[in-house]
C-alpha cells in the first residue's frame, strides 16, 4: 500500500534527522575542521538515503548510519594514502590563529582535540566510538569491522598515544614557562 | 568475589563499562594494590572525560540547513563523488603537525595537491636520510669536529653561504655532513643525533625559483619532512620524530639557516 510505504518512509527519515547531531559529533572528532566533518556527514546522509531500502526496521538507525560513515571515512583515508598524495600543508596556514569555530575551545580541550588528530585513523576512530560515541566493545567492532581484539587494542593504544602527546604537550609548555 | 589476575587491558575494560560486574570489587582491589595501575587508570579517567567535554558542545549546535534537506529531500540526491573538501582535510589530518597548530585548516583550501618541485626537493631529502642517517660508520664525509671546514665545503660546492645550524637547545648535536646530488643540482646534507641516538638531517640546495613550505612523508609510517623553498634555495628537515617536535626543530634550524645565509 502506497500509503503505508510512505509512512515507513517518513518514519526512517524521521530517524535519520535524529541522529545527525551524533554523526556531526563523530565527524568532527575524525576530521576536526568543521566544514569538512559536515562534508563528511552530507556524504553519509546522501548515501544512506540511497539505500534506505538496505535499512531494516528494527535496526538501530545510529548503528547502521555510523557503518555507513565510517566506511566511507576509511576508504577515503585508504584512497588518499595509497595515492601517496602529499598534503601539503603552509606553515603560515598552520600557525595561523585557531579559526572562528574553535574559538570556543578551552586550551585544554584545543589541546585534546589536536592530540586526538594526531593519532592513527584506525586507532583514533575506535577510541571515539566507545570513549565518546558510547557504543560497546560489540557495538563498535561490528560498526568497524574488526574483530573485538583489535579493536581493544586499538582502543588500548589509542589512549596510551592520546596521553603520551598530552604529557609531550604539558612538558612543552612546562619548558616554555621556564624560559620566560 | 571473583578471584582473577588484571592487567592493563581490564583499565581499558573498566574504563568503557565492559568490566563485568561481578569482577568489579576484585579489579578496585587491585588497582588499590598497584598505585602505578592506579595513576594509569587515573590519568585515562581524566582523557576520557576530557574527550567528552571537548566534543560535547556539537550536540548542542543546531543542524545546518544543507544536511537536514539532504535527508527531507528538498535537495538532489548526488551520490557520483564524495565531496572532495572533507578528505583533503583527512588527508592533512594524516601528516599534520599536531597540537600548537590549531586552525590549520583554515588555509587548506586551494593547496594544490601536485606541485613536483617541493615533491622533489622532500623525496630527495627523505631518501638521503633514509640512506646515509642509518649509516652507523659512514654516515658523513665530514665529521663536525671539522665543523669549519665542512661549512666551508660545502657553502662552495652548493652555492650558498651554509652554517651549520646549533640545535643543542633542541637535544640534537652536529654528527657532520656530506655533498649530494640533487637533480642537476648539489646538495648538502647535515647530520645530527640526539642523545637517545635519533637522527635527524637537513637537506639544503640552491635550486628553486618558487616560494612554498610544507610538510610531507612519501609513507604513513616513514621520515617526514618539513621544507622551505625560497627564490635561490630549498631546504628540508627530515626525521621521524613526533611530528610536532620535528616542526619545532625544523623552524629553529631554518631560522639559523636563513640568518647564516644573510651573514
Amino acid at each position: 500500500m502506497v500509503t503505508s510505504e510512505t509512512a515507513v518512509m517518513d518514519e526512517k527519515k524521521a530517524a535519520i534527522l535524529g541522529e545527525i547531531p551524533r554523526l556531526r559529533r563523530y565527524a568532527r572528532s575524525l576530521l576536526r575542521d568543521r566544514d569538512a566533518a559536515d562534508d563528511l556527514v552530507q556524504d553519509c546522509l546522501e548515501r544512506a538515503l540511497v539505500r534506505l531500502d538496505n535499512w531494516q526496521t528494527g535496526e538501530s538507525p545510529r548503528r547502521w548510519l555510523f557503518t555507513i560513515m565510517h566506511h566511507l571515512f576509511i576508504d577515503q583515508m585508504r584512497k588518499v594514502n595509497r595515492r601517496g598524495e602529499a598534503a601539503m600543508l603552509p606553515l603560515a596556514a598552520a600557525e595561523a590563529v585557531a579559526q572562528p569555530s574553535e574559538q570556543m575551545e578551552s586550551i585544554a580541550s584545543r589541546e585534546i582535540i589536536d592530540a586526538l588528530q594526531a593519532i592513527s585513523p584506525d586507532r583514533r576512530a575506535a577510541l571515539v566510538m566507545v570513549a565518546i560515541e558510547g557504543f560497546s566493545y560489540a557495538e563498535a567492532a561490528s560498526i568497524l569491522a574488526v574483530p573485538a581484539g583489535t579493536l581493544m587494542s586499538r582502543i588500548a593504544r589509542g589512549r596510551e598515544e592520546l596521553r603520551g602527546l598530552l604529557d609531550d604537550t604539558a612538558r612543552r609548555r612546562a619548558i616554555r614557562i621556564v624560559e620566560k | 568475589m571473583i578471584r582473577r589476575d588484571f592487567s592493563e587491558r581490564d583499565i581499558h575494560m573498566a574504563l568503557d563499562g565492559e568490566l563485568p560486574a561481578d569482577e568489579r570489587a576484585a579489579y578496585e582491589a587491585w588497582l588499590d594494590a598497584n598505585p602505578e595501575m592506579k595513576a594509569k587508570s587515573a590519568r585515562f579517567t581524566a582523557d576520557r572525560t576530557a574527550l567528552q567535554a571537548a566534543f560535547a558542545g556539537v550536540l548542542d549546535e543546531p543542524v545546518p540547513a544543507r544536511l537536514r534537506k539532504v535527508v527531507l529531500g528538498e535537495a538532489p540526491v548526488k551520490v557520483a563523488m564524495p565531496r572532495s573538501r572533507w578528505w583533503l582535510a583527512a588527508a592533512a589530518a594524516v601528516l599534520v603537525v599536531a597540537g600548537g597548530l590549531g586552525g590549520y585548516l583554515a588555509g587548506i583550501d586551494g593547496i594544490g595537491l601536485e606541485n613536483p618541485a617541493e615533491d622533489r626537493l622532500a623525496e630527495q631529502a627523505i631518501a638521503a636520510h633514509v640512506v646515509f642517517a642509518a649509516e652507523k660508520r659512514h654516515a658523513v664525509e665530514v665529521p663536525a669536529s671539522d665543523k669549519d671546514h665542512l661549512e666551508t665545503w660545502l657553502s662552495n660546492r652548493v652555492g650558498l653561504k651554509l652554517v651549520a645550524p646549533d640545535l643543542t637547545a633542541n637535544g640534537f648535536q652536529l654528527v657532520g655532513g656530506r655533498l649530494l646530488p640533487a637533480g642537476e643540482s648539489k646538495a648538502a646534507m647535515l647530520l645530527y643525533e640526539d642523545d637517545k641516538g635519533q637522527r635527524i638531517s637537513l637537506f639544503v640546495t640552491a635550486q628553486s625559483a618558487e616560494n612554498a613550505k610544507g610538510t610531507y612523508a612519501s609513507a604513513q609510517d616513514g621520515p617526514r619532512a618539513v621544507y622551505w623553498l625560497d627564490k635561490g634555495y630549498g631546504c628540508a628537515v627530515v626525521g621521524s620524530l613526533p611530528r610536532e617536535q620535528l616542526a619545532i626543530v625544523a623552524k629553529s634550524a631554518y631560522g639559523q639557516l636563513l640568518a647564516g645565509l644573510a651573514s
